[in-house]
């Protein structure tokens, strides 16, 4: 702005430029379009002073000259007397707040508008995920704040101190009131409240006159801890019962709470852990370790382990799975962790099993081939061994369960159905040998069976007993049917990992002999010729010159098998010497015969054929110590016919159990 | 503290899982409850004193 840009005379335009240099200088921090006010009489004052001229009149020239300039100065009157506005870029121009090209404007009103065909694309139907309430971790000490946990540290701290007050003599109503006062007390000056109660008993009325006229609140809190001083004050006891019936004394080292009850108090723990609300110590098996510390698995980390077991073709153990696929090492500060995470997710996964023994952690998958074939339907094997778990289990009768863990051996014959099948019933003796499951609800396990005298490897799995079904071992119908014959000795025998065994017999030189075997293509039972190498008993092979009737038994469904007394009638039938007549029948057998025939056709221990003999009523013992069997008389008399079928084969004598059903797991 | 305010399995869990935490790898339930135990067993006796 130059002096020619000021209009008026030239002592107007001197004074207006001034001015307008001098408000412009008073606002030189202002926006450039920002109003710079400046009252006449300020002006008039400052020029007046500066010039030692008469206020009125420099005002009266300030006026004139800054009217004239009315292109730079506002002039506005009001009730403070005369303004004027200019700024820092001439003349004031007020801004205009006036917005016409808003976002918001544009987005929600806009010009040319497209068409809406479906109101969800604009308005959500659907309602939003229900939220839940995670479980938050709230310290004891919050608990304990908010009266949720007996467990009060600051309690406890005010009971420990209380205990040398409450031995004086106070009536309860003054103790009911001086609570506070001993908490205060001891949080400023603790020592000389214990050494010297005396003092505190002389003179209770006047501290408690003072705090309750003082602090009149904390009163009504105090009958609780009272009531708490009082007991610790009275016998504070180390004793911890337990609502399972124990008593810890806690002021017992810990070695002798062990020794008296340590297997129970873990399993109390683990049980109190696995109920924690919060899941803040998970376990699996009987390692436990922080949630918040638990590795994650994705799904395509699940999907790298599945396809890696499938692509291995049989179960895998945790430490190859994290070799071959994450290449941790056991040197690594973290390995047993992460070993944790991955055995831990993997058993929260429907599509793993875990199949593992204790320090031998496998797991299998969906789509891997079955172990030891589809030939027995678990169903049917946990009925045909149930048995077992009803106690007619003699198979401790030879080595005792004490011995079988000491010598990690057991030796035993080979029937003809576990030769057949592959399979050995989960007796007494097995499971004294066989280690248990890891998980609580662990139905199989994956052992590995070696045979050192052929150098060759089995898969074996172990299914357990459940409820009322009996257990057994499936997949050395190889082995069995490579090596061995019915009656041959066999031994079990641990190996130098958890889940591998030693399986072993005596070689002899070779025989030959008929035994019986089955033709599963016309599913009858026959003898054949067969050459084996191992030692037998003899009195337990199922040879033709012994036992040429075994030929004539039937291969039962084994939907009939599981009826053991419908087996043994027939066995009855079939190896038993006819006494009766042709119209009533009636068969003796012995003990040992019966046993041999009836593991032909189903396992069975010889305290369940006594059983079944003994109570009952088809069957009476003999004087010889034979059996005999009197079958219920048959109401028509083509029944003989009738249960021949179209093929001239017998069928089961007695269908009372209704039709079979072939059900499975 | 007195045992008899003690819920064996939730009092001083914290610490349990603290030392849990602090050791960097999982434990057996023996050497758990051999820990719980200290905890609780110091809880009792450290107040008495």
């Amino acid at each position: 702005m130059t002096v020619a840009s000021f209009h008026g005379s030239a002592n107007q335009q001197e004074l207006a430029e001034e001015i307008f240099r001098l408000m412009t200088t008073q606002g030189a921090l202002f926006a450039v379009d920002a109003p710079i006010r400046q009252s006449l009489d300020n002006l008039a004052e400052y020029l007046a002073g500066k010039y030692q001229r008469d206020r009125n009149e420099i005002a009266a020239e300030i006026d004139a000259a800054l009217t004239v300039n009315d292109q730079l100065f506002t002039r506005q009157e009001s009730e403070q007397g005369v303004l004027f506005i200019t700024s820092r870029q001439g003349a004031y121009v007020p801004r205009s707040t006036v917005d016409t090209h808003s976002f918001k404007k544009r987005l929600h009103d806009p010009e040319n508008p497209l068409p809406v065909d479906d109101i969800s694309v604009v308005v959500s139907t659907s309602r939003p995920a229900i939220t839940t309430v995670e479980p938050v971790f709230i310290s004891d000490y919050w608990q304990v704040q908010a009266g949720m946990s007996p467990v009060t540290p600051v309690l406890v701290e005010a009971m420990g101190h209380a205990s040398t007050i409450a031995a004086v003599p106070v009536s309860p109503e003054v103790v009911a009131e001086a609570e506070p006062v001993v908490v205060e007390e001891i949080a400023a000056t603790p020592e000389p409240v214990v050494a010297t109660p005396e003092p505190v008993a002389v003179e209770p009325e006047p501290v408690v006159a003072e705090v309750v006229a003082a602090k009149p609140e904390p009163v009504a809190a105090a009958p609780e801890s009272v009531k708490s001083s009082r007991e610790a004050a009275g016998e504070r006891s180390p004793l911890l019962n337990l609502p399972e019936g124990l008593t810890l004394d806690l002021s017992l080292p810990i070695e002798q709470i062990l020794a008296d009850q340590g297997e129970r108090l873990e399993q109390i723990l683990a049980h109190r852990l696995d109920q924690d609300a919060l899941r803040r110590i998970v376990s699996f098996g009987r390692s436990y370790y922080p949630e918040a510390s638990v590795t994650n698995l994705g799904k395509n980390d699940l999907r790298r382990i599945r396809d890696y077991i499938l692509e291995r073709n049989e179960p895998l153990l945790d430490t190859e799975i994290i070799a071959d696929l994450y290449h941790h090492s056991p040197r690594q500060a973290d390995y047993e962790g992460f070993r944790f995470s991955l055995n831990y997710r993997l058993h929260r996964e429907k599509d793993f099993e875990f199949v593992g023994v204790e320090g031998a952690r496998l797991w299998s998958t969906k789509g891997l081939p079955p172990i030891g074939g589809k030939r027995v339907k678990a169903a049917e094997m946990g009925q045909i061994t149930s048995y077992l778990v009803e106690g007619f289990d003699n198979s401790l009768e030879l080595q005792s369960a004490e011995a079988i863990r000491t010598s990690g051996s057991i030796t035993r014959l080979l029937s003809f159905f576990e030769w057949e099948y592959g399979v050995l019933p989960f007796d007494a003796s097995i499971a004294a040998l066989v280690p248990t499951p890891m998980l609580p609800d662990q139905r199989s396990a994956v052992l590995r069976f070696e045979s050192p005298q052929h150098y060759t490897t089995y898969l074996v799995e172990v299914r357990y007993p459940t409820g009322n079904r009996g257990g057994w071992l499936q997949g050395l119908e190889e082995f069995f049917r490579d090596h061995l014959v019915p009656g041959a000795m066999i031994t079990i025998s641990r190996g130098a990992e958890p889940n591998l065994f030693m399986i072993s017999y005596e070689e002899a030189p070779e025989a030959s002999d008929r035994l019986l075997t089955l033709d599963e293509k016309k599913n009858k039972f026959a003898f054949a010729n067969l050459s084996y190498f191992c030692a037998v008993d003899a009195d337990q092979v199922p040879s033709q010159s012994r036992y040429g009737r075994l030929k004539n038994l039937k291969s039962l469904p084994m939907g009939e098998r599981r009826k053991s007394e419908t087996v043994l009638e027939h066995v009855f039938e079939v190896m038993g010497e006819q006494v009766g007549s042709r119209s009533e029948p009636r068969y003796t057998l012995g003990l040992d015969d019966m046993l041999l025939a009836f593991n032909v056709l189903r396992p069975g221990s010889r305290s369940l054929l006594e059983h079944l003999l003994a109570h009952s009523d088809p069957f009476s013992s003999e004087a010889d110590g034979r059996y005999l069997f009197t079958p219920a008389p048959r109401e028509d008399e083509d029944t003989a016919e009738e249960v021949e079928d179209e093929e001239g084969n017998l069928q089961p004598t007695r269908r009372r159990f209704g039709r079979y059903s072939d059900d499975d797991e | 503290m007195d045992a008899k305010l003690i819920v064996f399995g939730e009092t001083s869990l914290d610490k349990l899982l603290q030392w849990l935490r602090s050791s960097g790898e999982p434990k057996d339930i023996r050497e758990v409850l051999i820990q719980y135990l200290q905890i609780l067993s110091k809880s009792v006796t450290e107040d008495s004193e």
